[in-house]
């Protein structure tokens, strides 16, 4: 009887650390040792709520960010049956989760189920009840409306998962449904944008085979898969003209958007690994050819912005192509117990081409056709060699260089009435990256670590990128069995200067963290953690046809987050935990959203240089052991979201739960 | 002193898990649900493969001791490197664990039983010392403050897991952009970015690709953990994002003469021309238009 309560303290303890969202209750009822039944051991709980939340100020965020509603709940639920010999008759092992299901927004279900030395297969099923706001007003611009459900499925499939001749059967499916904006936009006569609602339909299924057996002692692993996608979104106008709006003209009589896009993106992956005393080699290839095929058909009649009556159809169709070819070749050579030298190879060779052929037609009469012809060739090559050598039990260290070189093709074509215009251009990108760190470790409990980086790129691709770029990281590591205690720091120069774009981002991050456990009744854990970023980067823009150049963007951001936790058992009955959130980012200072003039004249460009928010979320929970079998839950959540200088945009949300977690 | 696994698999002296149970039942009663189990009950394993001496070596001496951890391999007592080596003398097999002699955690000292507890686990797979995200955040402290953000990923709630995008075990080098970085995230399809697993629309191929996307990769513009911006944006406005790179200047982009500066008639004054992705609703790929206009 002592094994088990201690066992059920035990998980109680652990798995009530960092907890961040109330429900579901983390302790479990019934006997962590599971019951036996007849020649297998069982292990169930299941709990079962009712969820409420209240929310004031903008639910459209609230939605967006947390999206808990009322209602009753599987909040979660668990099942293992385990053969008690290894001997099942059908299977040794299933063991079931579920979490959210009901109606929650984030809802989850897995399952194993194996024989040993005969099978395995794993499946999960994951729903995420995804919402976009789309926000217009200045705090979060956007005119991206959703209100869909992702779905995922994996389910595989391995025979004689045991054995040196194994066989992978697999399927993994997602989509997406839902009513969200399309990417049609009408415009009235003043050309301000409407997007047309859409029903999302996107479908992606993978089918994959593979086989993984031994010669000469090596593993070889290959696996077949077919990738099909496929994307169905279609708009419709409904509805004459865009409704609310004035305009001086009337709207659209009909509108009609349909654009099928499917492929497929069948591929092979052939993997190879091998282990020796004194070497260790993995490869890895993989050679994908994607295509899809599309066709946009988009119709419209009614009035034309200056009031004529136009019935226009634009019809584009065509197909993209992506073959990708990889290879990854890793080799480590343990020359003495203290010193490995490993190096990487990599290649990444990815051709994407596609060609699009435009038409469009005004009153039946074809008036425009052009044809598009891309072309986007990547080709990198990069090798890592590193040494990591153990000077004692106290001391290691570890050094790389990193050669990379790339080179990107492009074409673009368009032919028009017969005539092609064509561009062509080559560009090779050379980046060459230096690694050092090392690692102490003073006295056992103690683990220092400090490592830096430096990397040199000749010609990034976009202003943004790494160029002159340089990391350091250092953490510290205190650890005993009731104790943990961590700090760290780590920072991330950039700068990507050339003439009018002078970018530069600097990143330095600083945490401290600590657990505790004194007794197994409880136990106390926080986080602090401080995140800097300060970019700045030059920008072109107009206004009113005028280019204005030598102006910059800057952004400003501080982040500081804390995270904080305890736990108390009582009389080994009642588990209370008490958490709190919170996550500040102060901005700049500035009092106003436009702040100073500096970086650029334009208004709209000093709002955007900050952004404070704050979002802070307590919590407390409690779990009454009713039975051995039966446990009362019962928590409260505040959720608080505030924007310093959009207050529209802020919500508050009182959020809870009670329910009851039994085994059976 | 230690002896390390090799030298005592190499030894005699295995007397078998059943003599195990006497001094350690508590670990015992529950053994039968850990994967480990599957050693003694195969029934085929030799004796420095099967139940506790497959990886507590020979018992024979800590027997006769009457315990303690000198007499036997107590991964307690093993420093990161031997706790690393004894483990993958059975678990090299797994191609998700090929790369994991040269991974960032190993060069860190972070070894198995850092993150796994073979006879503790409280997650229902992987014998996960604590459940998956905890474990993580135990070290990455910084990211867990990422997913406290107001726009994240689901991974506090429990929709998506670390190892969705990561492995911990080491990655091959993520050749879908250059650079090093990021070391430890796992690739989707054809080595591509794990985002594409599940934003499966933004794969394409496109037409008419945003170069910027395929060249640098997804966070470019998007910060994956959480941020404080809509859209896991690196900024609050796109606008900001856009221009910074869409500035004329230098040998950036397709052509190497900098990337294209927006048109001269879109008037940033105005309001609706703040919002880019408004009009350019493509922006990760189009089939149908240069500009990502459809």
């Amino acid at each position: 009887m002592r094994i088990h309560i201690t066992s059920i303290v035990v998980l109680w303890a652990s798995a009530a650390f960092a907890q961040q969202t109330v429900a579901p209750t983390p302790e479990t009822a019934g006997l962590a040792r599971g019951e036996n039944r007849g020649d297998y051991n069982v292990v169930d709980s299941v709990e079962v709520g009712y969820r409420i939340a209240s929310i004031a100020g903008s639910l459209p965020q609230y939605r967006s960010s947390v999206n808990y509603g009322n209602g009753v709940r599987l909040l979660a639920s668990y099942l293992s049956i385990n053969s008690r010999d290894g001997h099942g008759k059908l299977f040794d092992q299933i063991v079931i989760t579920t979490q959210g299901l009901g109606n929650d927004p984030y809802e989850s279900a897995t399952f194993r189920v194996q024989k040993n030395k005969l099978y395995r297969y794993d499946g999960s099923w994951r729903l995420n009840d995804y919402f976009n706001p789309g926000l217009t007003s200045d705090g979060a611009t956007g005119q991206h409306f959703l209100n869909t459900r992702y779905q995922l499925q994996d389910h595989d499939l391995t025979l004689f998962p045991d054995s040196n001749l194994k066989f992978f059967v697999g399927y993994t499916g997602s989509s997406q449904t839902g009513p969200a904006f399309s990417s049609d936009l009408l415009f009235d006569s003043r050309g301000a944008i409407y997007p047309v609602f859409a029903d999302v339909k996107r479908v992606r299924h993978e089918f994959r085979v593979g086989n993984e057996f031994r010669v000469l002692g090596i593993r070889v692993n290959w696996m077949h898969g077919w990738d099909n996608f496929r994307e169905d979104t279609g708009a419709t106008l409904t509805t004459a003209g865009i409704p609310g709006i004035v305009t001086a003209v009337p709207g659209l009589t009909a509108y009609r958007n349909a654009s099928p896009y499917h492929g497929n993106s069948p591929y092979w992956r052939v993997a190879l690994f091998a282990e020796r005393n004194w070497i260790s080699l993995n490869g890895r290839f993989t050679y994908t050819s994607g295509g899809r095929n599309f066709v946009v058909d988009e119709s419209a009649a009614g009035p034309d912005r200056f009031g004529s009556a136009v019935n226009r159809q634009v019809v584009t169709y065509g197909t993209g192509g992506r073959p990708v070819a990889t290879g990854n070749l890793n080799v480590s050579v343990f020359a003495t117990s203290k010193l490995t030298l490993t190096n990487s190879t990599a290649i990444y060779n990815v051709r994407t081409q596609g060609d699009s052929y435009f038409a469009q037609y005004d009153n039946s009469t074809q008036s425009v056709d052009y044809f598009n012809f891309n072309y986007l060739g990547i080709r990198t090559f990069a090798n890592e060699a590193s040494l990591n050598y153990q000077f004692s039990p106290l001391a290691g260290a570890f050094a790389g260089y990193q050669y990379s070189n790339r080179r990107i093709s492009s074409v673009e074509q368009v032919t028009l009435s017969g005539s092609a215009d064509t561009i062509r251009y080559d560009q090779t990108n050379q980046l060459q990256v230096g690694r050092l760190g090392f690692r102490l470790r003073p006295l056992k409990p103690l683990s220092i670590l400090v490592s830096g980086e430096i990397g040199r790129n000749d010609q990034p691709f976009t202003p943004v990128a790494d160029r002159n770029y340089h990391a350091l990281n250092g953490r510290v590591q205190y650890r005993t069995k009731t104790l943990l205690l961590a700090g760290g720091a780590e920072t991330l120069y950039n700068a990507n200067s050339v003439a009018l774009s002078a970018y530069s981002s600097q990143s330095r991050k600083y945490f401290a963290s600590g657990s505790w456990t004194p007794r197994s009744w409880v136990s106390f854990d926080g986080t602090f953690s401080r995140q800097h970023l300060y970019t700045v980067g030059g920008i072109a823009y107009f206004t009113n046809f005028n280019l204005v150049q030598g102006e910059q963007s800057t952004y400003l951001s501080n982040i500081n987050s804390v995270v904080v936790g305890a736990r108390f058992a009582i009389r080994d009955r009642v588990d209370v935990y008490a958490g709190f959130t919170r996550v500040r980012d102060a901005g700049d200072g500035r009092a106003t959203v436009y702040g100073s003039a500096a970086g650029s004249t334009l208004a709209a460009f000093q709002a955007a240089q900050t952004f404070p928010i704050l979002f802070d979320s307590p919590m407390l929970r409690a779990s009454v052991r009713i039975t051995p079998k039966l446990r009362w839950n019962v928590g409260y959540q505040y959720y608080g979201y505030r924007q310093d200088f959009y207050r529209d945009q802020g919500f508050r949300a009182n959020t809870g739960y009670t329910s009851v977690t039994f085994s059976f | 002193m230690l002896l390390p696994a090799a030298a005592l698999a190499a030894t005699d002296g295995y007397v078998g898990s059943a003599a195990c149970k006497t001094c350690h039942p508590n670990v015992w009663s529950t053994f039968n649900r850990n994967p480990h189990y599957k050693s003694i009950a195969s029934g085929d394993k030799p004796p420095a493969q099967t139940g506790c001496e497959g990886c507590h070596g020979p018992g024979k001496a800590h027997i006769d001791a009457g315990g303690g951890k000198a007499t036997i391999i107590a991964f307690s007592q093993l420093s990161p490197e031997k706790a690393l080596d004894n483990c993958l003398r059975c678990h090299t097999q797994t191609m998700s664990r090929a790369n994991i002699r040269r991974s960032d955690h190993t060069l860190n000292g972070v070894a198995c039983n850092t993150c796994h507890s073979i006879h503790g686990s409280k997650a229902p797979r992987a014998l996960l010392a604590k459940p998956q995200t905890e474990l993580c955040y135990q070290c990455h402290a910084d990211v867990r403050a990422q997913f406290s953000m107001p726009f994240k990923h689901r991974v506090n709630e429990g929709f998506m897991n670390c190892t969705d995008c990561h492995n911990p075990h080491g990655a091959s080098q993520p050749t879908w952009r250059a650079g090093g970085r990021p070391r430890m995230v796992d690739t989707a399809l054809a080595n591509e970015e794990p985002c594409l697993k599940c934003h499966t629309e933004k794969r394409g191929p496109f037409v008419f690709e945003h170069a910027a996307v395929r060249v640098d990769g997804c966070e470019g513009c998007h910060m994956p953990h959480g941020s404080a911006n809509s859209r896991l944006l690196r900024k609050p406005v796109v606008f900001t994002l856009c221009l910074e790179c869409h500035n004329g200047a230098g040998v950036f982009g397709r052509q190497g003469a900098g990337v294209p500066t927006q048109s001269g008639s879109h008037n940033m004054a105005d309001p609706k021309f703040q919002n880019c992705t408004a009009c350019h609703v493509r922006v990760h790929g189009s089939n149908a238009d240069v500009t990502l206009l459809r």
